[in-house]
């Protein structure tokens, strides 16, 4: 019991001897974690995104602007087997549900002259997998002009994300290799800064453990610090830049439960741990062991 | 525990020769001044004994075991029961007098009650105790060794390995520390102090071991510091 009240008195000392070193070791790990954890809730946003958009079974074919050619369109979109329902939507009700969509601003929608918008089709397929087919047979109908479909945005976005996650595998990996020498350098500095004190201790005999840990203790005690602090920092920067894009691109289906934070936060700070622990023994260890060795 | 050195040979690389085939033995309770003057040897005799050094060649044995073949945590069991006042082993100068006596029980893991007991009963000993509160640097050349001769024994060490203890010091101080190293060896600790403090071995007359230039040359009961054969 007294063995582990001096090495955690050791670590305060430690602590507190290199405190502008402890501090900017806090802050590097702090802007590391940050990093990483910003982008792996890109990366799951975007995932996120992709499967809502996979989801969807609608095909919307716009149609030139008659009632024939509507009825033709739907028509035809019904007899296929792999069509589960068809509606149309009128110019009329197009702009209807534009400004429902707007709210506030529908006001400025009133002070268009004429309807842009065009009337269409709504397609219901009964699998993900039928909308391509569906879209190709639908856009070779001469009264169609456009067919707009998940599966299409579906694919562009799985790029986005493919090419995101790689960015962001990168980034972890050199955010973390950074953190590590960090955390391993101000471990090192601590250890050269009491040499003589360890070669005394291990001269009197103080077993190696006893003379390891607080410098394992310290290194785990920065480490998981940086990590939680970037948590906090990460939670309240997602809950920001959540509100600012629904107010700016309100169609963006995001991942808006903040738990997500704390689950990627969780990762984090066992990140910060076992980086902190990882890089400390591996510093002072090697030191250690250098000084205990006889000539 | 007794010290034996059976045929040993240290050399520092390239090729300094500290040690050539020394052959002694030291029992328990003895009281032995390592003389000669300096470069012979003394020093690097005293860290084999501690195992800061192993032998290049022959065999280091501390009570039963060869210092070569032990293991790294029954080293520290051994260290414990070996005291040093080392020349180079200063006080550590941000810890005070107390503090730094506290340092080498914490170190083994004593438990605090004992320690603080013990640290008093050291400090009381060695006449310390109205400067327990300073820092080394506030205190005498002579204080400063006797507060590093409490370290050495707060652990109560079986073996107490002085090297040139009373270095710095005027006479009186000089004397004042042999009366103390006398008194600790009286209570049963083996105690071995590299000098070459002509004084002190003349006076406090004890078994004395000569080096000159890594060779054992004199081993007398009773010795003076030069052997007769050079006065
Ligand atoms: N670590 C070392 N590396 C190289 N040479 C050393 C080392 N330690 C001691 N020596 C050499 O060994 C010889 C004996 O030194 P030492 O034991 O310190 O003598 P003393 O203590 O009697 O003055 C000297 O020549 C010294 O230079
Ligand atoms: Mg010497």
């Amino acid at each position: 019991m007294g063995t582990f009240r001096y090495m955690i008195r050791d670590t305060w000392r430690l602590l507190s001897r290199h405190s502008g070193l402890s501090f900017l070791t806090i802050v590097t790990s702090v802007a590391v974690f940050f990093l990483v954890g910003a982008s792996i809730l890109f990366v799951l946003n975007t995932r996120y995104l992709v499967e809502t958009v996979e989801g969807d079974l609608t095909i919307q074919a716009y149609v030139q602007n008659s009632e024939e050619a509507l009825e033709t369109v739907a028509r035809k979109a019904i007899s296929y087997d792999s069509v589960s329902s068809v509606k149309v939507v009128t110019a009329k009700e197009a702009l209807e549900r534009l400004k429902a969509r707007l709210g506030k601003l529908a006001e400025a929608v009133a002070l268009l002259e004429e309807n842009p918008l065009p009337p269409s089709v709504e397609v219901q397929v009964k699998k993900a997998s039928f909308a391509t087919v569906i879209a190709r047979e639908l856009i070779t109908m001469p009264e169609v002009e456009e067919v707009v479909y998940a599966g299409d945005i579906a694919e562009r976005l799985q790029k986005i994300s493919r090419f995101v996650s790689r960015l962001s595998m990168v980034v972890l990996v050199v955010s973390l290799a950074s953190a590590a020498l960090v955390l391993f350098n101000t471990i090192r500095i601590g250890v050269y800064a009491r040499k003589d004190e360890i070669s005394k201790m291990l001269l009197v005999g103080a077993s190696r453990s006893f003379v390891i840990f607080p410098y394992v203790l310290q290194g785990v005690l920065l480490g998981t610090l940086g990590a939680a602090l970037s948590v906090l920092l990460l939670w309240f920067s997602y809950g920001m830049a959540l509100t600012t894009l629904e107010r700016s691109l309100p169609f963006l289906r995001l991942l808006t439960d903040r738990l997500i934070v704390l689950r990627v936060g969780a990762v984090l700070v066992l990140a910060g741990l076992s980086v902190g622990w990882i890089c400390s023994w591996l510093a002072a260890s090697r030191f250690v062991r250098r000084a205990s060795r006889s000539m | 525990m007794e010290i034996r050195f059976a045929g040993v040979t240290k050399q520092f690389p390239p090729d300094i020769v500290a040690l050539q085939d020394i052959f002694l033995s030291i029992d328990k309770g003895e009281f032995v001044y390592l003389v000669g003057p300096t470069g012979s040897g003394k020093t690097t005799l005293l860290r084999l004994v501690t195992r800061e050094l192993v032998p290049t060649k022959g065999r280091v044995t501390v009570g039963d075991v060869n210092i070569r073949k032990i293991a790294s945590h029954n080293l520290a069991y051994l260290r414990r029961n070996i005291g040093v006042v080392f020349q180079d082993f200063r006080l550590l100068p941000d810890l005070t007098v107390h503090e730094n006596i506290d340092f080498v029980q914490e170190v083994i893991g004593v438990p605090f009650q004992s320690v603080q007991k013990r640290t008093n009963e050291v400090l009381d000993r060695l006449g310390l105790w109205r400067k327990r509160n300073l820092f080394p640097e506030q205190i005498s050349g002579g204080e400063q060794q006797r507060v590093a001769i409490g370290r050495a024994i707060a652990n109560s060490p079986s073996i107490l390995l002085a090297d040139e203890p009373t270095g710095n010091l005027d006479t009186d101080t000089a004397d004042e520390i042999l009366q103390l190293l006398l008194s600790i060896n009286a209570s049963g600790t083996t105690l071995v102090v590299a000098t070459h403090n002509q004084y002190i071995v003349d006076s406090y007359r004890q078994r004395v071991i000569e080096l000159r230039k890594g060779r054992l040359i004199r081993d007398e009961r009773k010795g003076r510091y030069r052997s007769d054969g050079d006065l």
